[in-house]
């Protein structure tokens, strides 16, 4: 079973107060190395320079958005094994069937719960320790 | 907040009741939003450059013992960012984005004062996220009538009378949180 504490996480929202909450869930949850980005081209930029083994994603962002950056993310060998749950509102249906097109691997629907979250990335990694 | 509006301004206005766990957005000079608050929230955003506006109201919920706590925090910070990313859809820019907040009354009795939780947190909030509070009226021990005009950001408010207020602003509930699971989509 893999430890969350070695799983290295890319946080990506526009809202401060949003990273924060989802770095205080993840944290909950026992993932330790945690950064964040504030859009999608800030978040590509930290991921060529330091890969990270999974982003959290919100969909609606400046500059580059979380369907953008998960294409991106794809298209970029280096980095296009990366996990990918994408944070979508409820009303989003059109967008998640998009995001597997482009290869999420996971979405989690806002306002999640710790729980809730741990659950969609289990289903990514398998249980967590 | 302006108070100074001609009676039948309001009455050729588009209404647009904005309840609770709801939010609105518009441009439309015609548009008046309103709302009634007891203990909830309701923040009136607005880009003054394009004139678009909206309105949500929100109460956070309680873990049952009267604390407020992730969850509960995670609900009232999806309700602004519904509000923000209407807001930006309709061509606002975030940061020219300023606030109004109403709401957050103490109507009853209670251990806990719900009212000031939710004040609290939209005042946290929007400083965190860099948006003005330009005018704001919380707390207090009466009911409230807001009229929010996006397009030039005028608001009246009115005090009303415990006693004279809608049940549900004397006793507010939230509205129920969605599960993180509820409305998904079965694809993995």
């Amino acid at each position: 079973m893999p430890q969350a504490s070695s799983i290295s996480v890319l946080v990506v929202d526009d809202q401060l107060t949003m990273r924060a909450l989802i770095r205080n869930a993840l944290q909950q949850i026992g993932f330790k190395d945690v950064r964040e980005a504030p859009d999608g081209e800030e978040a590509l930029k930290s991921l060529l320079a330091k890969p990270a083994n999974l982003v959290i994603s919100d969909f609606n962002m400046p500059k580059m958005d979380g369907l953008a950056l998960l294409r991106a993310v794809r298209s970029h060998p280096p980095i296009r094994q990366t996990a990918f749950v994408m944070l979508t509102g409820r009303a989003d249906r059109e967008l998640v069937q998009r995001a597997v097109q482009f290869g999420v691997n996971n979405y989690c629907v806002k306002p999640f719960t710790v729980q809730g979250l741990k659950e969609k990335i289990e289903q990514v990694f398998g249980q967590l320790t | 907040m302006t108070t100074g509006l001609p009676h039948d301004d309001f009455e050729r206005s588009v209404k647009v009741h904005v309840t609770q766990g709801e939010s609105h957005v518009s441009a439309d000079p015609n548009v008046v939003m309103t709302t009634v608050l007891g203990s909830c929230i309701a923040a009136c955003l607005r880009d003054p450059s394009t004139g678009i506006g909206g309105m949500n109201h929100f109460l956070l919920p309680d873990s049952g013992d009267g604390r407020r706590d992730g969850d509960s925090v995670r609900y009232g910070a999806y309700a602004m960012e519904l509000l923000i990313n209407g807001l930006l859809k309709k061509g606002a820019r975030r940061e020219r984005l300023e606030a109004k907040i109403f709401g957050g009354g103490k109507l009853f009795d209670g251990l806990s004062d719900v009212g000031a939780s939710n004040a609290a947190f939209a005042e946290r909030f929007l400083r965190d996220e860099g948006i003005p509070i330009v005018s704001s009226s919380t707390g207090g021990v009466s009911a409230r009538r807001v009229e929010f005009w996006p397009a030039s950001g005028r608001v009246r408010q009115r005090l009303v009378a415990v006693d004279n207020a809608p049940q549900d602003v004397r006793r507010p509930t939230p509205a129920p949180m969605p599960a993180a699971s509820s409305g998904d989509l079965e694809l993995f």
